[in-house]
């Protein structure tokens, strides 16, 4: 069992990711502006934006249902209790004996199918198209999404993510060759999960183009705070996991106040990089036709293929 | 406590009582009470019965001479119980749904005719399980069968009823012929037709005859059970019958099927721990995963509600055959420990979709009770005239789908688990082939979801797609009370897992620390640490507390707004209809395309002009096709070609009594010939 300071630290974790993810988000807008020689919103601009928003009222369609109504609590709650799964700056969290990795995909899922039967509830157009393009995503992410698991789970032994990030902070600087094809998988998922180009542009609404734009569409003031608030917990939820499971020094695995602090000072430094650097990636490429995307799933998919037989056949 | 033996045989004739009142009640306004609250109670006793055998004690049965020479053999151990919990729950939810369900047809059938069949359907599924001699094993079963055509055919009236009735009866045929070959096998080794004897002596049956037992037994109830690609009468049978029938069939008659691959598997087929078996399980994985991928992929394009949820059923027996084949490996190679998890991972899927899919069935029904259409194409917004339909259907959904914290992620959790585990395996063929079976797998829970989205958001949320949804009104309350039943099932076994996992493990006999309500699932790794944990409770309570701290959150910061209702964006232009909705059919249009190979797909558009102007059309007619390829490529030849045989052997009947003289002649001369020779050797 944990002591007292343990799960202290393990709430703390948690929190720091729910109110950290605005920062992640904004610096990644930043950096998309000044890749395309703009100067951009400060990176605090989400912050403000999910402030103003909570104060404004909202509009609600006539046709939506309590279903429309209850998503945006649906997303945050399943998002942020993610969140306390993961470890973050100490290399397990308390939470870990409650639920795993795939409670973790769980808890995405669940947000996700609710995202989409909103979107149905309004009887837009644009609800349905975006609903249609996430199914399509959704389903064709999920084997690459478990198989990148299988591999990082065989490897470092186990989906408990304590177990996980203390054996892969544990582990030589040598990395295992499987790992490499995982996280080429791994990079396809996150821009896939998070809405990112070459899937979707987070930053457009365009009906030829969006995916997720498209589902929130009729959302405003709390709901819409909430929405963008949970989405950006997400993409901070699987950098992290990108960060914690593949570049994993610099990561406390004891409690004393100077781990902690270079563990989170190094975790911000990496994530922001990471950021920065998916961030970049998308200002340099155009969306994707919807149908070539699932060559690029493939791809994803065929890499974390290659990682499995390169995991048996050491 | 009630002796079991009383409590069966009081079970018998409730069953019966119902099937018998149900037909003297003719046109009495009391016919649905009497026949359905028969049967309700007699479930509610098969419900005490089964956990008093899973907690107590095997409970056995002999009438001997019954037939002549045969014993009438019951038995009733662990596993026949488990089986009969999940028949009796559903049984007992579907009963009383029916009560309010069966108005539907009373104005223009007999239901009298229909509570009979009914119960006997439901006592020959119970029989089934509960017997212990194949002879009567393979009578029941074909009760079960038969009864379960009656009730395909019940609505005969609508030619297509018939059609898939026919189908239903020659392939639930076809497998019933496999049964008996399995069965015979064990005859000729052991001269009886008991289960006790096939048990005994099993084991020192010959290699071969073990796999051809096996073989057999799994064509046989693999058919029943819906395995591609021998499900071919699923998705027609279900959305023919009554849709409380469908429920029971789904929800319980195809797990039959899983319980005699499961029975003879581990009990009957002289299964041992040896590597010389592994293939069983592959086997069983990979018609599993194929199972699994496409009926996910069939349902996810449908329109009917009942035939995606028939295709769906598809997908979950494939699922749960993963499982039972990762268990049937794991123990080929004697790894006991994970045999059992991944037999408690299966079991649980078998359970939860019982549970689920009995639960949607009867929501299907509820739509097809308001509406009289199971196309979802013109249904939508049901969900404001039907709430509790709506409420309970959703539950179904988020379950099926897998997601927490609801059943069904509790077993794809343990399932995914025990895909995870075969790095254990000490094969590294199997290792890795076990590995890549887990992506369609994975496809299969991801197009799932969005199948489930399709059918919750185009029936029930957004704007009516036809008129008649203005009219409609809500189930009777007898429906809506079944239906809970089965949704409280749902979120039961979801956040406590312990309950299901511990009727499995005592039914099963599987030696298992003993686990307390909050203690997590977990698995350990090779060095002794975590490998997996889940506790569910632990995270509902998570789930609520954030609920709390953000709901308060947003409160204290945002203080009080308004919710304005509007009408949805509709760019300016204005009125927004029902026809600008997004359909089912382009819902699903992305993943059609993507496997537009397994679906043959194509668009046909008809274009008319106004004279010669070959820009401003007139009309347009879009219609766009999928097929079947099973039906196509691998039955219709079948179809074709025998139908051609026949035609060719039809030219000996030239209907000349001489003719049929000499054939007689012929006959009795080869007869004679062999018998001659065979003397001889």
């Amino acid at each position: 069992m944990y002591s007292m300071a343990e799960i202290i630290i393990g709430i703390i974790q948690g929190l720091v990711i729910i109110l950290l993810s605005p920062l992640i988000t904004g610096i990644m807008r930043k950096t998309k502006a000044r890749t395309q020689k703009r100067m951009g919103a400060s990176v605090l601009q989400p912050y403000y934006d999910i402030l103003k928003l909570i104060k404004k009222d909202e509009v609600v369609s006539d046709q939506s249902s309590w279903i429309f109504r209850i998503c945006p609590w649906v997303n945050f709650v399943s998002l942020a209790t993610a969140a306390f799964f993961i470890p973050l700056f100490l290399t397990y969290s308390p939470f870990g004996l409650a639920g795993d990795l795939l409670l973790v995909i769980g808890l995405f899922a669940l947000a996700r199918f609710f995202t989409m039967l909103a979107s149905l509830d309004v009887a837009s157009a644009f609800g349905g198209l975006g609903s249609s393009r996430e199914m399509m995503y959704s389903a064709l992410l999920e084997p690459a999404l478990f198989l990148t698991i299988f591999i990082v789970a065989l490897t470092h032994g186990g989906t408990n993510l304590s177990t996980l990030i203390t054996a892969v902070s544990g582990a030589t600087l040598l990395p295992h060759p499987q790992l490499i094809f995982a996280a080429i998988a791994m990079f396809v998922i996150v821009l896939g999960e998070t809405g990112r180009l070459p899937f979707d542009n987070p930053s457009t609404h365009l009906e030829l183009t969006m995916v997720h734009e498209a589902m929130i569409l009729e959302y405003s003031g709390k709901s819409l705070a909430l929405i963008e608030w949970s989405q950006a917990i997400k993409l901070l939820i699987l950098l992290v996991l990108v960060v914690n499971i593949f570049v994993p020094w610099g990561i406390s695995s004891s409690i004393t106040i100077l781990a902690l602090g270079i563990g989170f000072v190094l975790l911000v430094a990496k994530i922001s990089i990471l950021a920065t650097f998916i961030a970049y990636f998308e200002s340099s490429i155009a969306k994707w036709r919807l149908f070539r995307i699932p060559d690029l799933v493939a791809v994803a998919i065929a890499s974390s293929m290659i990682g499995i037989i390169l995991y048996y056949i050491k | 406590m009630i002796e079991n033996l009383s409590l069966f045989q009081l079970v018998v004739i409730l069953f019966a009582s119902g099937a018998l009142l149900g037909l003297f009640s003719r046109n009495s306004r009391f016919t649905r009470i009497l026949t359905f609250v028969p049967t309700m109670i007699g479930s509610f006793f098969t419900v005490i019965f089964s956990v008093s055998v899973i907690l107590e004690n095997p409970f056995q049965l002999i009438v001997p001479n019954l037939l002549p020479f045969i014993n009438l053999e019951i038995k009733v151990d662990g596993i026949a119980a488990f089986f009969l919990l999940l028949i009796s729950i559903v049984s007992f939810a579907v009963s009383l749904y029916s009560i309010g369900y069966s108005k539907e047809y009373e104005a223009k059938k007999r239901t009298s005719v229909f509570g009979f069949l009914f119960n006997i359907f439901i006592l020959s599924m119970i029989l089934v399980v509960a017997s212990n001699n194949s002879f009567f094993f393979l009578i029941f079963w074909e009760l079960m069968s038969l009864t379960s055509f009656f009730l395909v055919i019940y609505d005969h009236d609508k030619e297509e009823n018939v059609k898939s009735g026919l189908t239903y009866l020659i392939m639930t045929h076809f497998g019933t012929a496999f049964i008996f070959a399995s069965f015979l096998l064990g005859y000729i080794q052991t001269g009886s037709f008991s289960f006790d004897a096939f048990r005994n002596s099993s084991s020192s049956f010959p290699l071969l005859t073990k796999n051809l037992i096996f073989l057999f037994a799994f064509i046989g109830f693999g058919t029943k059970a819906g395995i591609v690609p021998l499900h071919i009468w699923l998705p027609q049978a279900h959305p023919s019958a009554p849709s409380n029938v469908s429920a029971l069939m789904s929800a319980v008659m195809i797990k039959i099927g899983i319980y005699g691959i499961v029975r003879t598997v581990f009990d009957l087929s002289g299964f041992g721990l040896s590597p010389e078996y592994s293939w069983w399980g592959i086997l069983m994985i990979a018609v599993g995963s194929v199972s699994a991928i496409i009926g996910v992929l069939y349902a996810v394009i449908e329109h009917d509600i009942k035939r995606a949820l028939a295709f769906s059923s598809i997908e979950n027996i494939g699922i749960i055959l993963v499982g039972l084949g990762l268990s049937v490996v794991f123990a080929s190679f004697n790894l006991t420990t994970l045999s059992a998890l991944a037999l408690i991972a299966s079991m649980y899927h078998t359970m939860n979709h019982s549970v689920f899919k009995g639960l949607l069935f009867m929501g299907a029904g509820s739509v097809v009770y308001a509406t009289h259409t199971r196309n979802m194409e013109h249904l939508g917004g049901l969900i404001k005239k039907m709430p509790w339909t709506a409420l309970l259907f959703l539950i179904g959904t988020i379950s099926i789908v897998g997601l927490p914290p609801f059943n069904g992620f509790i077993s794809e959790w343990l399932i995914m688990q025990a895909l995870l585990s075969s790095y254990q395996i000490p094969s590294i063929i199997l290792q890795i082939s076990i590995a890549f079976a887990s992506l369609p797998f994975a496809l299969t829970i991801g197009v799932a979801a969005a199948t489930f989205v399709k059918l919750f958001g185009i029936s029930f949320l957004s704007r009516p797609r036809s008129e008649t949804i203005a009219k409609i009104k809500e189930v009777p309350r007898s429906m809506i009370a079944g239906m809970s039943i089965l949704a409280a099932a749902c979120i039961l076994l979801g956040v406590l897992p312990f309950l299901g996992i511990s009727v499995i493990t005592s039914a099963f006999h599987i030696s298992s620390q003993p686990i307390n309500p909050f203690d997590a699932i977990t698995l350990q790794n090779s060095f002794g640490k975590s490998f997996a944990n889940l506790s569910m409770p632990v995270v509902v309570i998570m789930l609520l507390s954030v609920t709390i701290a953000i709901f308060g959150f947003i409160k204290v910061i945002g203080g009080k707004t308004k919710k304005i209702t509007f009408s949805t964006w509709d760019c300016g232009f204005g009125n927004l209809n029902e026809r600008m909705e997004y359909t089912g059919t382009s819902l699903s249009q992305p993943i059609r395309v993507v496997f537009k190979t397994l679906f043959k797909s194509h668009t046909q558009i008809q274009r008319e002009f106004f004279g010669d102007h070959k820009y401003i059309l007139r009309t347009l007619k879009v219609e766009s096709f999928s097929k079947n390829i099973f039906e196509e490529k691998l039955y219709l030849p079948i179809i074709s070609s025998s139908i051609f045989i026949f035609d060719k052997i039809r030219k000996i009947q030239t209907g000349k009594i001489n003719a049929y003289l000499l054939y007689i002649m012929i006959t009795i001369v080869l007869l004679l010939l062999f018998v001659r020779l065979s003397h001889n050797v």
